[in-house]
């Protein structure tokens, strides 16, 4: 479906990091792979470095600490917003939301409209979306959207097919009425039957976590894996990108009335660097306008991968100029979406560490 | 057909594949092997094939008459 939103707009940015860094070649032992075969699954995919938290840190602690920094840092005051959407996979708890575990270890007022998405990928979009259509509300006049997942607690350490791009990371967004009308064009699809591409199967009410569900197996190709893990069929997932991704860009630039050409940018979820070069060769943009080297530096966040690519890109123009940019989300759910939105002048566009140095 | 085979040699680390080579003979015939046969019928026959399909190809000659045919009906 096409969407289209008026008189909204981004103001600033933060992202924060867990400080441990893990290195590809350090973890390539702890699979069942050849080494020879690691060391081409790394060159080929771009596999390097990324960022794990260290112990068992949750969503609530990497946002709280993100929040702590923007009010420390006069960016944000701490009465200054009016709704908190979290978007994650990675609850603290089933209930409540962890968005109200937020609010209150921060001791937000309660006036205040607090909100958990489960999605992934795409989830940068699917919560810019929610806080757009909260900003119709007059009480609302800036909405604090969170991005969060700790994955890595999720994945198999012995899974070469996804433990070597997860990443964990969180970004707090800050979204507020823009002074100009112009419309922000998107597009949005979601298939729920395609659900088993990407899913943690045991752990929820469906199949209960028990200790058969804790017992890794071999998979066909040799990844060690439980039930209670994440699981991804990477060939479906690719198909699915490489198939669905190019007319969606060329739908949503149709129904803008626009074209690649004013494109300064192309800031897609960033699975890894091999399906994202292969996406834009196949959409024929240049590679300098589409990052893809945000796995190599971090690993695969979900839906904090577009805040990442934007801080660790174009920092300094988003700073001091408006650019205009597609984003691009599509993963879990089957979901895929695509915005095209002018980003910038930004008042704030930073990465910390956490737990951070002082 | 030629150029297929360098890139299959290129995908399984060899210095050169024969039509008649059995896939699962090679050492690196593996999920990063099958993934990247995916993105060539992708970029060279914009057509998609699942991990299951690729694998059942027996030789590497198999695996272009997969893929070529799947062409030639897009």
């Amino acid at each position: 479906m096409n969407l289209v939103f008026h008189g909204k707009k981004i103001e600033g940015l933060l992202a924060i990091l867990p400080a441990n860094e893990r290195l590809f070649v350090d973890e390539m032992d702890q699979f069942d792979f050849p080494r020879a075969r690691s060391l081409k699954l790394k060159e080929v995919m771009g596999y390097d470095r990324h960022r794990i938290v260290d112990g068992a840190v949750c969503v609530s602690d990497l946002a709280v600490a993100g929040f702590e920094h923007l009010f420390a840092q006069g960016l944000l005051g701490r009465d200054d917003f009016d709704a908190l959407i979290l978007v994650t996979q990675s609850p603290d708890y089933l209930m409540p939301a962890t968005s109200s575990v937020i609010q209150g270890r921060l001791g937000l007022k309660h006036d205040m409209f607090c909100m958990d998405i489960n999605q992934g990928c795409a989830g940068f979009l699917i919560g810019l979306y929610q806080a757009f259509m909260l900003l119709e509300q007059p009480a609302i006049r800036r909405v604090a959207l969170v991005n969060a997942d700790v994955m890595s607690r999720k994945v198999s350490v012995r899974d070469r097919n996804s433990y070597p791009l997860i990443g964990d990371a969180a970004s707090i967004t800050l979204i507020c009425r823009g002074e100009k009308d112009t419309p922000i064009h998107a597009n949005l699809k979601m298939d729920g039957s395609r659900r088993e591409a990407l899913m943690i199967p045991a752990g929820g009410l469906r199949e209960p976590s028990s200790p058969e569900t804790r017992i890794p197996h071999a998979d066909d190709e040799g990844n060690l894996r439980a039930r209670d893990n994440l699981v991804m069929d990477g060939s479906a997932v690719f198909n699915f990108v490489q198939t669905e991704v190019p007319p969606m860009i060329d739908a949503l630039l149709a129904a803008a009335q626009t074209n690649a050409a004013a494109v300064d940018a192309y800031l897609f979820h960033q699975p890894n660097r091999f399906m994202l070069q292969k996406l834009a060769d196949k959409m024929q943009v240049p590679y300098a306008k589409m990052p893809s080297n945000v796995v190599e530096h971090f690993g695969n966040s979900s839906g904090v991968t577009i805040p990442l690519a934007l801080t660790l890109n174009l920092r300094e123009r988003v700073l001091g100029e408006t650019l205009t940019t597609v984003l691009g989300g599509f993963g879990v759910g089957l979901t895929w979406s695509s915005m095209l939105l002018p980003l910038g002048p930004l008042a704030f566009c930073d990465m910390i560490n956490y737990p951070q140095v002082s | 057909m030629e150029d297929f085979l360098k890139e299959m040699a290129d995908i399984l680390d060899e210095e050169s594949v024969n039509e008649s080579d059995r896939l699962d003979g090679f050492d690196a015939w593996d999920s990063l092997a099958i993934l990247s046969v995916i993105a060539m019928a992708d970029s060279r026959y914009r057509a998609a094939f699942s991990a299951q399909q690729v694998r059942a190809a027996g030789t590497v000659g198999d695996l272009y008459r997969l893929l070529s045919a799947s062409a030639k009906a897009g």
